[in-house]
């Protein structure tokens, strides 16, 4: 590319955003005819390798914004840029992990083979499907399930097959809506774990939103706390402890008594 | 690892369990039916009402010439070409016209049109038409079966999950593969119910057809067999009919069903 000098002020920003939104606002239709104010003039950056919690009561709009994030809805405001790219025009979606609230598990295909459903879209050896699909539910800690249908899974299992199914395509995005809200504390932390060991060797990027206060500031570098009706973001905190972190130690506990007042 | 759910899941489906009582009412039920229509037949004139023993040795004299089996050969193999031919027809039809939102309701009025024209007026246009020969029986099982097969694949496109396809486009996946592994796994119960019902009328009209318009198959025989006033033959034929139907039932198609479709959770029952 043909550099076009000072005049040219996005690029070094935008090469360090993985992803950029940008005064984005969305409205829905609704019953009554007046349209719903879903987001309003969000503004968002989020640095490559880095992970971002969302924050917020239920219905101001955290999955709609991940939803325009991953580029399956449009906003009617704004714009979304990932890795300096306007979304639409951006070509590489296969390395945008979404995984969504609910887990839209086929029914009728087997833990293993939702997991390899992924890397279907793709033209893939069969083997080499296999393979990485067996790997990423080892990884959620679901060896031996692979032949299980998802009618024979707990919920907190079908979620893990969801988390497997959007790690096994090594993204270097990774959209969750709230993964882990369906999980037990204790298999939770594993994931927490698990995620973070993930995310050191892989270290892509992580947007994920959650209603768990301490969840947020145990994983994320930084935590965005929405405000609803119409949806906007209140406050922004960086969360400034070095991992791994404990729970228990008084610094995490002042980050979250902190981001508890702002909810 | 919870090891109790482990072994629950890996353990085989558990086989629907064969109950001696059950096999022994069955019998008993078959066993009753023989007896009435035995004393029953004792009151009347063979060709009225021929015994059971008459049906059985006029049975094996038709199967034991061959009569039986070149017959049955031929109208199952006209059943099964109008059959598929209402299947590649009828499968890609339902699809569109469930996928495609205009093209559905545009072509709405067609189908139950078509399920209220009885099956001997397609047996007579098929004659008309076709004259006494194969054609005329595939027309009407392909006639008969097409709607019932467009009807259950139409409604099971409305049943596709908008949420797979959303999950199937943030994969970006091609058009054509969602179509394959979202569309058609969706609708394939539905096709089967539609399927079933379709082969079983199919069946029913082909011996309509082939009384009217053909001079081979079962249909033929029977009517021939009725215009003899060999009612045992009759008899003979159609408890051939309704064996073969029974057998295909319980040895293909409910075996097929339970393994396409393990994937369902079989309501509790109580
Ligand atoms: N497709 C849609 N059409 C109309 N309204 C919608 C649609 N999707 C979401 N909404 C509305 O937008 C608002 C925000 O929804 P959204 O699902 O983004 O909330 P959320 O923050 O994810 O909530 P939760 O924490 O409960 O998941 C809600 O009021 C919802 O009713
Ligand atoms: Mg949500």
């Amino acid at each position: 590319m043909v550099s076009s000098g000072a005049l040219d002020v996005t690029s070094p920003v935008a090469e360090r955003d993985a992803i950029t939104v940008d005064s984005v606002s969305k409205w829905f239709p609704s019953a009554d005819g007046e349209p719903l104010h879903v987001l309003h003039d969000i503004n968002l950056k989020v640095a490559e390798h880095s992970i971002l919690a969302i924050l917020g009561a239920s219905g101001c709009g955290k999955s709609t914004l991940l939803n325009i994030i991953s580029g399956i809805l449009k906003p009617d405001r704004g714009r979304v840029c990932i890795n300096g790219v306007v979304s639409e025009q951006f070509k590489d979606w296969r390395s945008v992990s979404y995984m969504f609230q609910e887990d839209r598990l086929l029914p009728w295909r087997t833990a293993l083979r939702n997991v390899e459903f992924a890397l279907e879209a793709a033209s893939m050896p069969k083997a080499e499907r296999r393979r990485k699909a067996q790997q990423a539910l080892e990884l959620v800690g679901l060896s031996g399930f692979e032949d299980a249908f998802p009618y024979q899974l707990s919920g907190g299992m079908r979620s893990r097959v969801a988390l497997a199914r959007s790690l096994v395509l090594e993204p270097c995005i990774l959209l969750m809506d709230e993964p882990f809200s369906r999980l037990d504390a204790q298999t939770r932390s594993l994931m927490h774990t698990e995620l973070l060991r993930i995310h050191g060797l892989k270290k892509m990027t992580i947007v994920f939103v959650t209603h768990d206060v301490e969840e947020s500031v145990v994983l994320a570098d930084s935590v965005v706390v929405m405000a609803p009706r119409p949806g906007r973001v209140r406050e922004r905190v960086a969360i400034d402890i070095r991992r791994p972190r404990d729970a228990t130690t008084p610094e995490v506990t002042r980050y979250i008594q902190r981001l508890r007042a702002l909810i | 690892m919870p090891t109790v759910l482990e072994q629950q899941i890996h353990a085989p489906a558990p086989p629907r369990k064969w109950r001696v009582d059950l096999v022994v009412q069955r019998l008993a039920l078959v066993g009753t039916i023989i007896g009435i229509w035995w004393i029953a037949s004792l009151q009347m004139p063979h060709y009225i009402l021929p015994g059971p023993l008459r049906v059985w040795q006029s049975l094996r004299t038709i199967s034991a010439n061959g009569d039986l089996w070149h017959n049955l050969a031929i109208t199952l193999g006209r059943v099964a070409a109008g059959f598929l031919l209402a299947t590649a027809i009828g499968l890609p039809l339902g699809i569109v016209l469930g996928a495609n939102k205009r093209l559905g309701e545009f072509f709405e009025p067609i189908i139950p049109v078509m399920n209220t024209i009885s099956s001997a007026i397609w047996a007579i246009f098929a004659i008309i038409w076709f004259g006494v020969s194969n054609a005329t029986t595939i027309f009407v099982v392909f006639m008969t079966a097409m709607p019932l097969i467009i009807t259950n694949v139409w409604q099971g496109t409305r049943t596709v999950n908008a949420d797979f396809i959303e999950l199937a486009h943030t994969l970006r996946m091609p058009h054509h593969k969602v179509m394959w592994k979202i569309y058609l796994p969706t609708i394939l119960p539905y096709f089967f119910s539609g399927a079933r019902l379709a082969f079983g009328f199919g069946w029913r009209v082909s011996l309509v057809a082939e009384t009217l318009g053909s001079s081979s198959g079962v249909g033929y025989r029977l009517r021939q067999a009725a215009d003899l006033i060999q009612t045992d033959q009759v008899f003979a034929w159609t408890i051939t009919l309704v064996v073969m139907m029974a057998a295909l039932e319980m040895g293909a198609l409910r075996p097929l069903e339970n393994h396409l479709f393990r994937w369902k959770r079989e309501a509790e029952s109580f």
